[in-house]
């Protein structure tokens, strides 16, 4: 029988078991490189960097987790927190570069396909916008959820993912509704 | 003018648009990194646990004359009326009991869950 997230975080707790980190590293790596790319809009290599950061600071944090949340809703919040910090020693405005993406945005580059103008759309989406359609619509966390991993209240939520999920629907209008 | 796609469907795209990232050797990465484990067996943590225990006892014991003052605190309490030591008892178990549901209650995030519920 396959162990279950909070059986390996008991293992860690107990024993420092390192295999059981591991394993919690294998099954979350995925999705938080996933949340970190669009946050970083697809930048891989720095997605992979604070990825990394995320489990290292997860490990050495272990014991704050409660088990209040699921796991996975535990590291989208540190992996939020180090793209964060990060942003602010880049110096990057966290929210407000929009004008900037869109004057980089070139549309000789856009492909035909359904994904590839989704995931386009998704990275034109104010941050704050795009980091809740991510977490809530991509990642299927609750309003709740979400609300927690950004530390903000729960209709800023609701709010953010309304608008984000209407102006993506606008852009992909043309696809129609299949 | 084309149609909205729905909630649904925009959703079910949005899954779909992004794949399952191979490992590709990213675990591996994390766990090279990771500090060195820092903390003693567990066996190690029991058996210190339970010899500092045994050793307070010990002390406990010899500083307090051999254990002299539980003999005479029960010969004291059997001079007591029964009802005294019932309602004595009854105190007793209530201030356990009351303190193992704070406990459990603190312990578990559904019970809290419930707790916070607004009607």
């Amino acid at each position: 029988m396959e162990l279950t997230d909070a059986d390996l975080v008991a293992r860690v707790l107990a024993d420092d078991d390192q295999h059981a980190f591991g394993e919690l590293v294998r099954r979350h790596q995925s999705t938080v490189r996933g949340l970190l790319r669009q946050l970083t809009r697809t930048d891989i290599a720095l997605a992979d960097d604070l990825a990394q950061e995320t489990f290292i600071r997860a490990y050495k944090n272990i014991r704050s987790f409660r088990g209040e949340a699921r796991f996975s809703t535990w590291l989208y919040r540190i992996a939020y927190n180090c793209f964060r910090e990060d942003a602010r020693r880049r110096k990057e405005l966290i929210g407000v570069d929009e004008e900037q993406l869109q004057a980089e945005h070139d549309p000789q580059t856009v492909d035909a396909g359904l994904r590839h103008d989704l995931m386009h759309a998704l990275s034109l989406l104010p941050l704050h916008e795009r980091t809740a359609v991510v977490l809530c619509c991509q990642n299927g966390l609750s309003h709740d959820e979400a609300a927690r991993v950004l530390d903000i209240p729960l209709g800023t939520v609701k709010t953010n993912v309304l608008r984000g999920r209407e102006k993506l629907k606008r852009t992909l209008a043309v696809w129609g509704p299949n | 003018m084309a149609a909205m796609i729905d909630d649904e469907t925009l959703d079910r795209q949005l899954r779909e648009a992004v794949p399952y990232i191979d490992d590709e050797g990213f675990t591996s990465g994390v766990m090279a990194k990771l500090p060195a484990t820092r903390r003693e067996p567990r066996w190690l943590r029991a058996l210190i646990l339970v010899g500092l225990a045994l050793l307070g006892s010990g002390v406990a014991y010899l500083l307090s004359g051999g254990g002299r003052f539980v003999r005479e605190g029960v010969i004291q309490l059997s001079g007591f009326p029964i009802w005294l030591l019932l309602v004595f008892a009854f105190g007793c178990g209530l201030v356990v009991g009351a303190f193992a549901v704070i406990v459990a209650v603190r312990k578990t995030p559904e019970v809290q869950d419930v707790a916070r519920l607004r009607f």
